[in-house]
C-alpha cells in the first residue's frame, strides 16, 4: 500500500492542480481585463477583441473568505495525549481538506451534502437539512443534518472527513442562539422542513456570520429531553408558551451555579487555537 | 536502587522543550528520603549535567546512523520459520481511517521512539533452543538507573531506555546491537501482536473484574446487590477451588492483542497504524512483534 499510496498522491495531486485552476478561473471578477492584458504581451498588434457575454460571478461559495475562522473540530480536547498525535491528525485533515472544500458553517446553518453511495441511482444521494449538531474531534468529526420528508423527521449523521462525502455546499449561513439544536426534534414540524431544492443564498465573505434570534415553538410536552432544565441553557425556545411560570420555577431546582466558579473546569484555548489557526493556514496556501 | 518514584526522566528527553507541559502534570516527588542526582548540585550545574546528557545522546544515535562506523552483522535470506525481531513503541491515540471502498475502520497510531537494539544473548546464554536479542524504547535520565543496567547500555552504545524487552530470533535474523529500529521494519498489510500492561483499575469486585451478573436491585435483596453469591458445590469438595473468582486487584498485568493489521506506516515520523484497540493507557510503552498463527484468539483469522 506504500507504493500505491505514492501513486495516490500524484493523482491527488494533479487532482488539487486541476482544482486550484478551476477556483483561480472563477475568482477573477473580470474576464475582460485579462484578455486586454494578454493582447497586449502577444507580438501579434493588438487586436480589438469584443468582451465576452456578460460573466455573472457566483459569490457564494467560490470567493475566498475573509472571515479567519477555525472549524472547532481542529481544537484538541483537554486530554493527556502527546500534542504530536494531533499534529499528525491535522495534517491528515488538511491534506483532506485540500481536496474536498468543507465551507464553514454553524448548528443552524441549511446544508447540502452529496455523498457516494453504491446502491443509490447515478451512485450519488443528496440529502438537505438543517445542521443541528457538530461534534468529535479530529478526523472523526461529525455533524447531523435533520429535515422533514413526507411528513417523517429524518436525521443523518456525516463524517466531515469521510472519502464518501463528494460535496459539501452551504445553501444558508447562519448561527443561532444554541450550538446544539437536539430540541428542535421535540419543535413543531414547521422549524425543520427545509426545501430540498432550496437555491443557495449569497455568502458575504466579510463580517460576522448573522445570528437568527428565533425561538422556537415546542409540541406538547413529554419531550424526549427536559429541555427547560438549566444544565441544557437553551436560549432558543418560547418556554411561555408551553410551561407556566411554577414549571420552570421547578426546573431551577436543578441549576449548579456553582459551576460557573469551577476553575478546574476551564480550559482556555485562545492561545491554542491561534497557533493552530496560523498553521492551517499556512499549510492550506501550500 | 530504584529511585524513580517521579519521572525526572521528562527533563532530559530532547523533546523536553517542544512538548507542552502536559507531560509534566502530576510529576511530585513523592519519596524524599533518598537524595536524587539534582539534590546536591547547585543551578548552574544542574543545567550543565542536562544539556550534557542531551548531547550525548544525540551524539550516541548520530554515531549508530553513519554506516562507516561500524560494520553491521551479516544479513541473511528469510526462509519459512525465520523469526524476525520486534520493536518497542509508544501508543499516541486512536484515529478513524476508510479503506478505498469506503469502509470505515479505528486505528491505533504507534510511534516508534528511538527503538535500538541493545544485547545480543546466543541459544546457550538464553534458554539452549533460540537465540535472543534485547531491544529497548525511549530514552530516559541515567540518573535514575541502577549501575548495572547503565552497564548494559555502556555496551551498547546507547541512550538508556525506558522499557527493555526480550525478543526470540531466529539464527538468521541476528542484529548487531546498537543499530536503530525504525517503523519501516514493518509494512502495511502485515499483522502484528502487540502486548502492553493493562490500564490498572486498583481493587475490583466481583461484577468488573469477572463480570458476574450480580443480584437484582428490588424484589427483597438486602444489601446483596454486587456480590459472588455462590462460591462453589457443598459438602462433597467442602472446600473452595484454587482460582476462584474473586474481588481483587484488576489491570497492570501484561496483556496482548493478537493478529492485528497495519494499515499504514508514515516512515517520515515513524508511526504505525494498527487495527482496532490496544491494551495500555495512551503515551505506554509496548512490545511489537509479528504474528504467529500459534494462537488461536486472533482479531483476524487469516
Amino acid at each position: 500500500m506504500a507504493a500505491c499510496g505514492k501513486g495516490l498522491d500524484k493523482f491527488m495531486f494533479s487532482l488539487r492542480l486541476l482544482r486550484n485552476l478551476q477556483l483561480q478561473n472563477e475568482r477573477f471578477l473580470s474576464t475582460s481585463v485579462c484578455r486586454l492584458a494578454v493582447g497586449g504581451s502577444s507580438e501579434q498588434p493588438p487586436k480589438f477583441t469584443p468582451p465576452s457575454k456578460p460573466v455573472i460571478v457566483d459569490k457564494t461559495q467560490t470567493v475566498a473568505s475573509t472571515r479567519s475562522h477555525l472549524s472547532p473540530e481542529f481544537i484538541p480536547p483537554r486530554q493527556r495525549t502527546n500534542p504530536f498525535k494531533f499534529y499528525i491528525e491535522r495534517k491528515d485533515m488538511i491534506r483532506r481538506r485540500k481536496v474536498l472544500n468543507i465551507p464553514e458553517f454553524y448548528a443552524g446553518s441549511i446544508l447540502a451534502v452529496t455523498m457516494a453511495d453504491p446502491n443509490a441511482s447515478g451512485k450519488m444521494n443528496r440529502f438537505v437539512g438543517i445542521c443541528i449538531q457538530r461534534g468529535g474531534h479530529g478526523l472523526g468529526a461529525t455533524f447531523v443534518l435533520r429535515n422533514i420528508i413526507d411528513n417523517q423527521g429524518v436525521e443523518i449523521c456525516y463524517e466531515l472527513y469521510s472519502p464518501r462525502i463528494q460535496q459539501i455546499e452551504v445553501l444558508k449561513l447562519e448561527k443561532r442562539l444554541d450550538d446544539n439544536l437536539m430540541y428542535l426534534r421535540d419543535a413543531l414540524p414547521e422549524y425543520c422542513t427545509v426545501d430540498p431544492d432550496m437555491k443557495p443564498e449569497p455568502i458575504s465573505p466579510t463580517g460576522e456570520v448573522p445570528v437568527n434570534k428565533l425561538k422556537v415553538r415546542m409540541r406538547p410536552k413529554p419531550w424526549s429531553k427536559r429541555w427547560e432544565r438549566p444544565k441544557f441553557n437553551i436560549q432558543g425556545i418560547r418556554f411561555d408558551r408551553s410551561l407556566t411560570p411554577e414549571q420552570m420555577e421547578h426546573a431551577q431546582k436543578w441549576a449548579q451555579p456553582w459551576r460557573e466558579y469551577d476553575m478546574l473546569k476551564e480550559y482556555d484555548t485562545s492561545k491554542l487555537e491561534e497557533q493552530i489557526l496560523s498553521e492551517v493556514q499556512r499549510e492550506m496556501s501550500k | 536502587s530504584f529511585n524513580s518514584s517521579c519521572s525526572i526522566t521528562a527533563l532530559i528527553s530532547p523533546n523536553f522543550f517542544s512538548r507542552s507541559p502536559s507531560h509534566l502534570v502530576g510529576c511530585i516527588r513523592t519519596v524524599k528520603t533518598t537524595t536524587w542526582f539534582d539534590e546536591h548540585l547547585t543551578e548552574d550545574n544542574q543545567e550543565y549535567m542536562r544539556k550534557t546528557t542531551a548531547e550525548e545522546y544525540r551524539r550516541q544515535t548520530a554515531e549508530k546512523l553513519n554506516p562507516l562506523k561500524d560494520e553491521p552483522w551479516q544479513r541473511h535470506e528469510w526462509t519459512e520459520g525465520s523469526r524476525r525481531v520486534g520493536l518497542v513503541a509508544v501508543k499516541l491515540g486512536m484515529v478513524p481511517v476508510w479503506s478505498k471502498t469506503g469502509e470505515r475502520h479505528v486505528v491505533t497510531m504507534l510511534q516508534v521512539q528511538d527503538c535500538h537494539v541493545i544485547k545480543h544473548l546466543s541459544k546457550e546464554e538464553f534458554d539452549g533452543h533460540t537465540a535472543a536479542l534485547v531491544v529497548g524504547g525511549k530514552n530516559v535520565s541515567p540518573f535514575n538507573r541502577s549501575e548495572s543496567q547503565m552497564e548494559m547500555f555502556r555496551n551498547a552504545g546507547v541512550p538508556p531506555k525506558q522499557k527493555v524487552t526480550t525478543f526470540k530470533v531466529s539464527d538468521n535474523a541476528l542484529i548487531k546491537p546498537g543499530t536503530p529500529l525504525y517503523a519501516a521494519h514493518y509494512r502495511p498489510g502485515q499483522y502484528v501482536d502487540v502486548t502492553a500492561k493493562s490500564i490498572g483499575k486498583g481493587f475490583q469486585g466481583v461484577m468488573k473484574r469477572w463480570g458476574f451478573k450480580g443480584q437484582p436491585a428490588t424484589h427483597g435483596q438486602t444489601k446483596t446487590h454486587r456480590r459472588p453469591g455462590a462460591s462453589g458445590p457443598g459438602g462433597d469438595p467442602a472446600k473452595v477451588f484454587k482460582g476462584k473468582k474473586m474481588p481483587g486487584r484488576m489491570g497492570n498485568v501484561y496483556v496482548t492483542a493478537h493478529g492485528l493489521k497495519i494499515w499504514r506506516v508514515n516512515t517520515k515520523y515513524n508511526v504505525l497504524y494498527v487495527n482496532g484497540s490496544i491494551p495500555g493507557h495512551k503515551n505506554c510503552l509496548l512490545k511489537v512483534k509479528r504474528h504467529t498463527r500459534a494462537h488461536k484468539h486472533t482479531q483476524t483469522r487469516k
